[in-house]
């Protein structure tokens, strides 16, 4: 699977349209990973047009430094990373990033992040005063103090967020659901009635690594976010999961998680995803998404399916097992 | 963007891989778009083993355009450089390069001191090949290690002065190349300085002219405290020097903001990449 080039047909197969955006494709890349849109173009070969449309880092109103050193770390088959929301403060990105952005190459989406709830709406505010396509409310960031996921693992507080950006802006906004919560589906729920127009499942899960002769945490922060392949069932679980409560709704699902293949991508759009995002997998490759361009359209050829939308939500689940 | 297409996914095949005590390999890669646009200071990501999530980033020690290769020098102290030390001739590894600012000599500075401890040891061998074919320059190269270097010893065949009596040893590359070399240890090592590199370092300024003094430049690669102690001695004597420094990183293309170090700015302090900011950055500016 991968690798072969994708043709006319199978460019209008991945095409798809997500919350009124047209994406080239089903990928997306992921807030944290790719900095604020343009860095990985740095690299020979890889394009924004490879994907439906890129996530900029976490923005909150004021600039932040971040978090002391180290800020990420190997851990087995994944990696933990405690950045704490680096990032300029969302005039600066909308004043001097955006207008360096090429919009012809993809759909830009602004990664909304704060302490309090008048600073997601103050951040949502001024980024729907900007070119920005979209916007991805996170409440599920589990390397700053306050907010985050705070926010995130509380339905009622997850609602109120939401409720208060979808106040102040007609764009789409995508809310970016937690997996450190007993029940995402009822979150879920609680977000779509607050006017969430389609949800990013999953960010990353908490986590720790200690450096066993210093008796330390290896990560500055002490804690992370754990990302890559490790978090890859839990993710497709809770986009399944999430994927119940929306299908009646039309709500759609960015499912991300340890992607680093088209059968990872594939396993996210038959649980329920509409779209599927790619971070840690692209840095082992940063060649990867024109490969899981191939390795889908190959697929759907091979199932006889014209367009990716005919591939969501089409798990057919086991029939039920006897338990003693 | 100006920085678009700079950065090359090249398959490396490795040519050589040497071990040495300390469980130290020098690694030759055949890889010549890289070879062709690596400079001193500049690193490669690479891939260690399929089964590892991440890559490693390994500054490079030698470039050599004509014949197409590079060479790296690691210690196996982790999960993935152990891995990356069992691949043998043959082998293909997937590497992301080169990577990040290179050294920026000042040639009104001749008299370049190279720092190089440990693992820090390569860029200041890619950085004396560099200003020897540059021209120039007549740079003294000082390293530092508490494992057995990684080359065989050799009394060196320059005369330096300024440097203790008894502090020989020498790398026999930099003899070849005309190019003064002395090493430095705690460990006991024949011929060489007893003591850090930077103490030797310091002695050799101290006999300089304050004439001479002022056509000197230090580059540093090593440890953090030796980077530290590095930038004391310039400081003392109010030179310019640049570091190289390390950090974990996740992307190595300037993507996640994981491999951050605390610099003080026109603007104050800021959190840069050392990716694709550094690895190289004055020392003046770094908050150790
Ligand atoms: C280094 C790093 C930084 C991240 N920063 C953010 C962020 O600023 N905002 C956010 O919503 N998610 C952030 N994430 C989470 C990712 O967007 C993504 O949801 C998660 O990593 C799972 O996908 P993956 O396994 O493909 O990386 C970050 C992840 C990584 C690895
Ligand atoms: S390692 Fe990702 S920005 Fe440097």
């Amino acid at each position: 699977m991968g690798g072969q080039a994708v043709n006319q047909d199978d460019k209008r197969a991945l095409e798809l349209d997500f919350c009124g955006m047209r994406f080239a494709t089903p990928l997306v890349l992921l807030s944290g990973c790719v900095g604020f849109g343009e860095e990985y173009t740095r690299v020979e070969g890889f394009s924004n047009r490879d994907v439906g449309a890129v996530c900029l880092k976490g923005t909150t109103l004021h600039p932040r430094l971040g978090n002391p050193p180290h800020r990420v770390t190997e851990t087995p088959m994944g990696m933990l990373n405690a950045i704490g929301l680096q990032n300029p403060g969302a005039h600066h990105v909308v004043r001097e990033i955006l207008p360096r952005l090429d919009f012809s190459e993809t759909r830009f989406i602004a990664n909304v992040s704060g302490s309090t709830v008048e600073e997601y709406v103050e951040v949502t505010r001024i980024f729907d005063d900007s070119p920005i396509d979209a916007m991805e409310i996170n409440i599920s960031c589990p390397n700053v103090k306050e907010g985050g996921v705070q926010f995130g693992n509380d339905p009622a507080m997850s609602a109120r967020v939401v409720e208060a950006c979808r106040a102040v802006t007609d764009k789409p906004l995508i809310t970016k659901l937690s997996p450190n919560q007993t029940d995402i589906a009822e979150n879920a729920r609680r977000c779509i009635e607050a006017g969430t127009d389609a949800f990013a499942v999953i960010n990353t899960l908490t986590g720790m690594a200690i450096d066993v002769e210093q008796r330390t945490p290896i990560i500055g922060n002490n804690q992370g976010g754990l990302s890559g392949p490790a978090i890859k069932p839990i993710a497709v679980l809770k986009v399944h999961q999430v994927y119940q409560v929306c299908r009646a709704h039309g709500v759609p699902i960015i499912g991300q998680g340890g992607v680093c293949s088209a059968e990872d991508a594939l396993e996210f759009l038959i649980a329920g995803a509409t779209a599927v995002g790619v971070g840690t997998g692209l840095f082992y490759d940063p060649l990867l998404c024109p490969k899981i361009n191939a390795g889908i359209a190959a697929y759907l050829k091979r199932h006889g399916l014209s367009e990716v939308g005919q591939l969501t939500g089409t798990l057919r689940l086991n029939g039920q097992t006897v338990c003693a | 963007m100006t920085h678009r297409d700079t950065l090359l996914v090249e398959e490396g095949e490795i040519l050589g891989h040497q071990a040495h005590p300390g469980e130290q390999f020098i690694l030759r890669l055949k890889a010549p778009r890289i070879a062709q646009r690596a400079r001193a200071g500049s690193f490669v990501h690479i891939e260690c083993h399929p089964l590892l999530p991440m890559r490693r980033p390994l500054s490079i020690m030698r470039a050599e355009p004509a014949a197409g290769w590079i060479e790296l020098l690691y210690r196996a102290f982790g999960a993935g450089t152990r891995l990356l030390s069992a691949h043998g001739a043959g082998t293909r590894l997937s590497l992301i390069g080169p990577i990040g600012r290179p050294f920026a000599p000042h040639p009104e500075r001749p008299r370049a001191l190279l720092l190089g401890g440990g693992v820090g040891i390569p860029p200041m061998i890619f950085l004396a090949e560099e200003m020897r074919r540059r021209g120039g320059y007549s740079p003294l190269v000082l390293m530092g290690s508490e494992v057995p270097f990684p080359f065989t010893t050799r009394p060196s065949q320059i005369l330096v002065s300024g440097i203790p009596e008894g502090t020989i040893a020498a790398m026999p590359l930099m003899d070849d190349w005309g190019i003064p070399s002395r090493l430095s240890s705690l460990q006991g090592y024949p011929g060489c300085f007893h003591g850090y590199v930077t103490d030797l370092a310091r002695r050799w300024l101290a006999a300089l002219t304050p004439a001479q003094r002022g056509e000197v430049e230090i580059f540093a690669c090593g440890p953090h405290p030796m980077l530290e102690a590095a930038a004391r001695l310039a400081r003392d004597y109010a030179l310019p020097c640049q570091v190289s420094l390390e950090e974990f990183m996740a992307c190595a293309v300037g993507g996640c903001a994981g491999c951050t170090v605390r610099i003080l700015t026109a603007d104050g302090p800021a959190m840069k990449r050392v990716c694709v900011d550094g690895p190289v950055f004055d020392a003046a500016t770094v908050v150790f």
